[in-house]
């Protein structure tokens, strides 16, 4: 797979404090906030449902829990592993969202990396940033 | 990369008792500190450098915390820990049952020394159910919740516009994504940033 280019963002799953709690293990049922996980949109015929990355005009690939992507966050090089443990971004909602580091940037909701994994690449506080997406 | 295992170092020396200035740490920003951190998780897997909970007890510069799933960690504040609550701030805003997540190195005693702790922070997809006086509500996993917007600091990103702190063209039914600092209280929010989908 060539790498994607989009955004990332982050989220929490499993059990947790605050609005988080009610959150849960996503829809593989593993999702923890401390393990290297990620949210895909095209983990299923439900998940396209809800996600319609195509309605950005994005084509992603269909991809099952436990697979791993690795994400490079576009302002400082830094990369991470992580497996599918939930169906997300929801793209659709934000399409043509631009988001840029300097030149650097990336249009649309591609994934949702776990609070763990996003701080390995970024700080939590920044919400989103310009990434690219790929399978090696 | 000689930054940040520099910064690791220096982080791990001020957890055992070294004197560490923020000036000799160079740049503070979590950004920079973890741009050349290696990854060595294996994917899907807990990372040991990560910790998620809420405080139970803060005895000197040691953050004692519960996680969600009932571990305990010991979580060390050196002067290079950088702290979010809202906004960049200092250890003594940090309160007995907040929630946060934490980053760093680990001690030989299993202890975190604490590269970045950030308290609080929430980071919710909602959508706006109602629009008050400085404040919002959001539908959240059908779960209502207050979003207050804190002068001086809430700003709003219109799809992918810069931020900006006119956060008046946000309107019932919008999806957003907020992120902010929850109040252990109230279960309430301060928004820091609001995403606002077109």
């Amino acid at each position: 797979m060539a790498a994607i280019r989009g955004e990332v963002s982050w989220f929490c799953c499993g059990t947790a404090w605050g609005p988080c709690g009610t959150a849960g293990g996503g829809a593989c049922g593993t999702c923890k906030s401390g393990n290297y996980q990620h949210a895909w949109p095209n983990t299923s015929d439900a998940c396209w449902a809800i996600t319609h990355p195509d309605s950005c005009g994005l084509s992603m690939s269909r991809r099952g829990c436990g697979f791993r992507h690795y994400t490079t966050n576009l302002c400082n090089g830094s990369r991470v592993g992580t497996t599918i443990a939930d169906c997300g971004p929801q793209t659709d909602l934000f399409c043509g969202e631009r988001t840029c580091c300097g030149s650097a940037c990336g249009s649309n909701r591609i994934i949702d990396l776990t609070p763990a994994a996003f701080s390995a690449i970024g700080s939590l506080s920044v919400g989103l940033r310009p990434c690219s997406v790929d399978t090696v | 990369m000689p930054q940040t295992l520099d910064r690791r170092r220096l982080l791990a020396t001020a957890a055992l008792g070294g004197v560490v200035g923020a000036t000799g740490l160079g740049s503070l920003a979590p950004e920079a500190a973890f741009a050349a951190e290696p990854a060595t998780v294996e994917p899907g897997a807990p990372d040991p450098n990560f910790v998620e909970g809420r405080i139970g007890k803060i005895s000197g510069h040691l953050l004692l915390v519960t996680g969600s799933d009932t571990v305990l960690h010991s979580i060390r504040i050196t002067d290079g820990t950088s702290i979010w609550k809202l906004h960049p701030t200092t250890f003594d805003q940090v309160a007995i049952g907040d929630g946060l997540y934490a980053r760093g190195v680990r001690l030989p005693d299993g202890t975190l020394a604490a590269d970045s702790v950030w308290v609080n922070i929430v980071n919710l997809h909602a959508h706006i159910a109602a629009v008050g006086r400085n404040l919002l509500h959001l539908d959240h996993k059908g779960q209502r919740i207050v979003a207050h917007v804190v002068p001086g600091r809430s700003a709003a990103v219109y799809n992918g516009t810069p931020a900006i702190s006119d956060l008046s063209l946000l309107r019932v039914g919008r999806h957003v994504q907020v992120l902010g600092a929850w109040h252990p209280d109230t279960n309430e929010i301060d928004i820091a940033t609001v995403y606002a989908a077109a």
